[in-house]
């Protein structure tokens, strides 16, 4: 794929777009990073798909195959794999907390030990989940501000 | 958890055992033999027991991240396996003139006590540990 970049004048809009045979995978990761880099994510609900604002997701989980976005109030699905989400969204504070989760850590409220050597994220909107042992030095690594790898 | 991290944490747990063993002794030889004398090799004796008690302590280790009732029922295999492991190596002084079952029942009980305290600092120091990673979220929120 050939890019192109065109300055414009002030008073024109910036846009962004793609010329591709087929709407593929790879046209989606981009749609997608340019998204996020704007703060949004696509997400399918009640067969519409909407704009999430990055802010408002709580946490992203995979089930079945199936990547789910939650919101205090909504639940979106995406077509994106996690790892994508995980890459796209690494800059904007979200973390890998177990195998399956992304959490955002601006929705977090509290951190509490749990009994199994994990501990338990307590959101602000009163929903617990549960971060790995495996992904604590991460998270100790986010929270002092270095980058996760 | 790596293996790496759980042999420290054997490690952590290895001398928590041997400053509570010696407290348990103090405790148990004032009871019931407070005239006894001690030598300088009886001061091993903690850290032998604890050894001991350590080792078999390796049922606990886990890759995958266990349930919280696998995890349960492996604390409760450990305390079952340190309680039978004291409870072959340890006997009656013999000044000792009461029934063995009670000494074994108050050595059972002291084990028991030992345990509980060990789990509650291993707690605490986890309470810690998610208290400052929560101060830290916050810096984090205030910086954004």
């Amino acid at each position: 794929m050939q890019t192109k970049i065109t300055k414009i004048p002030h008073d024109k809009p910036e846009l962004i777009e793609i010329q591709c045979h087929s709407v593929s995978d790879e046209v989606r990761e981009i749609v997608a990073f340019v998204k996020s880099r704007q703060g949004r994510v696509s997400g399918m609900a009640d067969d519409k798909m909407y704009e999430i604002a990055v802010v408002d997701i709580s946490y992203i989980e995979a089930v079945d195959n199936k990547i789910f976005i939650y919101t205090d109030k909504d639940v979106y699905e995406s077509r994106q794999k996690l790892y994508e989400l995980e890459d796209i969204l690494k800059k904007k504070h979200f973390l890998r907390i177990s195998k399956s989760m992304l959490l955002n850590l601006m929705k977090v409220d509290a951190i509490t030990p749990a009994l199994n050597s994990k501990f338990t994220a307590v959101l602000f909107s009163g929903e617990q989940v549960v971060i790995s042992r495996k992904y604590v030095p991460d998270l100790k690594k986010a929270l002092k501000g270095e980058i996760v790898k | 958890m790596t293996f790496k991290e759980f042999i420290l944490s054997r490690v952590q747990v290895f001398f928590v055992l041997v400053t509570l063993i010696l407290f348990g002794s103090a405790v148990l030889g004032e009871i019931y033999a407070p005239e006894q004398e001690l030598r300088y090799y009886h001061m091993f004796s903690p850290i032998l027991l604890a050894g001991a008690c350590v080792l078999p302590t390796c049922v606990t280790y886990f890759k995958k991240e266990p349930t919280p009732l696998q995890y349960i029922l492996r604390q409760a295999l450990e305390l079952a396996i340190i309680e039978v492991i004291v409870m072959l190596l340890v006997s009656p002084p013999p000044s000792y003139s009461g029934s063995e079952t009670v000494f074994y029942i108050t050595l059972g009980i002291m084990i028991l006590i030992i345990y509980v305290l060990i789990e509650i600092m291993t707690w605490l120091q986890k309470y810690r540990q998610a208290k400052k990673l929560t101060e830290q979220l916050k810096v984090l929120r205030v910086k954004e």
